[in-house]
């Protein structure tokens, strides 16, 4: 990853794991259906095996090296926390 | 007419605010978007016309415009608990389309797009009171190729001329950076010398010189969003930037900046 650019231009094939990243992210319904069953919200996309396996529990290295682009998996990552941990924000 | 000019830090941690960051530090940075509050008020503009980097937010890979306009009745975002609205000065956006397109930039342009927590996160904290509308102005900053630094700086010219021109009182702002690497192993050093040698030729009214630093340049020092600033440098000219703080977090340098015009 230090090799290229930090962001570099998201591969094609992994149009459907940055999909996945960017409704966990943006879309609430899917977030919430993602942390009640993430096998099943996966399963909506179409998501390989390998993919599944690094989206949960959600593995930074593996999904950049699938292609997954860096912010997308950042910023899942802190929605999920946010939505599992309420008491995570305005600690001051 | 443009009436003033902002540049600020949007990251998340500002706005909700967890254990992870510097109490004191986020305090500073509210501290500073709290002058930015007090003097738009001052100016007393009639529409925010805010320059920011969508984060893969209102364009996923469907579609990714290098420069957007959003020209809707109202626009609206959702980060976690926080939910925003603000109307839109529709004769403000459909003007900047239409003399954009004009000037030869092939702007796209949004009625229903989401709004992206790189514009709220600012308007949160900065939005003067009574309420003024705004327009989105999106640049590109996190999906390569992302626009040249020097068509950013060519399109916030062109920009500063269209604003120049309306009747309205207009505050341009721009949001985003400064350096910092979210979601890379870089994340916890950004390049704080790099953004320290920015600001100071801002100060020195040599942003033109920013045009010219390359995309490439850009990512290495975490700074993929300062094409915003370098968007509002543009209009701005050569004006010298009154830095009202810098405050480098452990993951972020945030900057608060005004050019009075």
């Amino acid at each position: 990853m230090s090799a290229g650019p930090h962001y570099a231009f998201p591969p094609a094939r992994a149009y459907r794991l940055n999909r996945c990243l960017w409704a966990i992210k943006s879309d609430p319904a899917y977030c919430a259906r993602f942390l009640a069953d993430p096998v099943a919200a996966m399963g909506e996309l179409e998501l390989s095996a390998e993919e599944r396996a690094a989206l949960s529990p959600l593995d930074r290295d593996a999904l950049v090296g699938r292609g997954a682009h860096p912010y997308l998996v950042f910023m899942a990552d802190l929605r999920l926390r946010i939505a599992r941990e309420p008491g995570s924000v305005e600690y001051f | 007419m443009l009436v003033g000019a902002f540049a600020c830090a949007h990251t998340p941690q500002l706005l909700i605010r967890p254990p992870t960051e510097d109490r004191d530090l986020v305090l500073r940075v509210h501290a500073a978007f709290a002058r930015v509050k007090r003097r738009i008020e001052a100016l007393r503009p009639d529409a925010i016309a805010i320059v920011a980097g969508d984060h893969v937010e209102a364009f996923f890979l469907d579609a990714v415009p290098a420069l957007a306009v959003y020209a809707g009745a109202e626009c609206a975002g959702v980060f976690g608990p926080y939910r925003y609205r603000f109307p839109i000065h529709e004769p403000l956006a459909r003007s900047i389309v239409e003399q954009g397109i004009e000037r030869g930039f092939d702007l796209l342009y949004t009625q229903g797009a989401a709004l992206d927590y790189a514009f709220y996160v600012p308007l949160h904290f900065t939005m003067p009171a009574p309420p003024v509308p705004i327009v989105p102005l999106h640049v590109n900053v996190y999906l390569p190729p992302q626009p040249l630094p020097r068509r950013c700086y060519e399109w916030g010219a062109a920009l500063g001329g269209i604003l120049r021109a309306r009747p309205e009182r207009i505050v341009l702002m721009a949001s985003g950076g400064l350096s910092h690497f979210p979601g890379t192993d870089r994340y916890a050093s950004p390049d704080f010398d790099g953004d320290r040698g920015l600001l100071e030729r801002m100060r020195e009214g040599r942003g033109r010189e920013l045009a010219v630093l390359t995309g490439a340049e850009l990512d290495t020092a975490g700074n993929v969003e300062l094409r915003t600033w370098i968007t509002l440098l543009g209009a701005v000219g050569d004006a010298c930037a009154d830095v009202y703080c810098y405050e480098p977090s452990w993951h972020h340098g945030n900057a608060v900046a005004e050019w009075p015009l």
